[in-house]
């Protein structure tokens, strides 16, 4: 069961870091850019709007499965970092745990800022939000990918 | 755009007290992970073994978040500096980084 719900957060987050960096990307594409018929302007070139409800189920779901495995993380992970005095390890971790706790709060204003139709008055909140959450995935896929390394196969 | 205001509110006051929270370790509940119970802000740990405040630390911060969007007057919502929507939680990012320096010293 525990591996099975490590799978599935795993996967929920790839799919979370994919959206995600779309959307940080194309909300950034300038028009000229992404009319070019390159790889990167035809990435930058999705609707950034069309990901915003997606983001916030996904993520949503990326913090409830954690929410879940976190017992098993304090039982199993953290004392082999402790044994192994890997103090660093233990740090990356309370930050992914601070960032996921504020990237599920801003949620909210998050998804309030890309409601249709778009308030340009927002137009800075959901380049800032967007980024933010951006960031916050990127550290916690990596950060998660670290200590799954570290601590092997359960 | 009501609502939205509201949600904005929700968001900026749970992200701060949410920072409170933690650096003042005001959990609304803990988990005792090794017994599988949990106890409240009132009740003193130490026999239950080593608890999980992270959960607390979110409780507090919904809650907060939650009356602050419920009882500000729709007249302060609407004055709400949009920008302090991602200004804010950007302070609070290096406030995070800047507490758990302790593991990397």
């Amino acid at each position: 069961m525990f591996t099975a719900l490590v799978l599935f957060h795993g996967l929920v987050s790839v799919a979370l870091l994919g959206a995600l960096t779309h959307q940080a990307l194309a909300v950034v594409a300038r028009r000229a850019e992404a009319r070019s018929p390159s790889f990167i302007a035809r990435f930058r070139r999705t609707d950034p709007a069309a990901y915003s409800t997606a983001i916030v189920v996904l993520f949503a779901v990326v913090v409830l499965t954690g929410a879940v495995l976190y017992p098993s993380y304090r039982l199993v992970v953290r004392p082999t970092l402790q044994t192994l005095d890997l103090r660093a390890a233990n740090g990356v971790f309370e930050i992914k745990e601070h960032l996921s706790a504020m990237g599920l709060v801003l949620l909210p204003a998050y998804w309030a800022s890309w409601r249709q139709p778009l308030v340009a008055e927002y137009s800075a909140v959901r380049v800032g939000l967007t980024w933010i959450l951006a960031s916050m995935v990127w550290w916690n896929f990596i950060v998660g990918q670290l200590l799954v390394s570290i601590k092997g196969p359960v | 755009m009501k609502t939205h205001g509201r949600l904005m509110i929700f968001s900026l006051v749970a992200c701060v007290a949410y920072t409170l929270a933690y650096y003042f370790e005001w959990s609304l509940f803990q988990y005792y992970f090794a017994q599988n119970s949990i106890g409240g802000f009132w009740e003193e740990g130490g026999a239950s073994g080593p608890p999980i405040l992270w959960y607390g630390w979110l409780a507090t911060a919904v809650l907060a978040g939650a009356a602050a969007a419920g009882a500000i007057p729709q007249r302060w919502v609407a004055r709400l500096l949009p920008d302090l929507l991602w200004l804010v939680p950007i302070v609070l990012i290096f406030a995070a980084l800047m507490y758990e320096r302790r593991w990397f010293m």
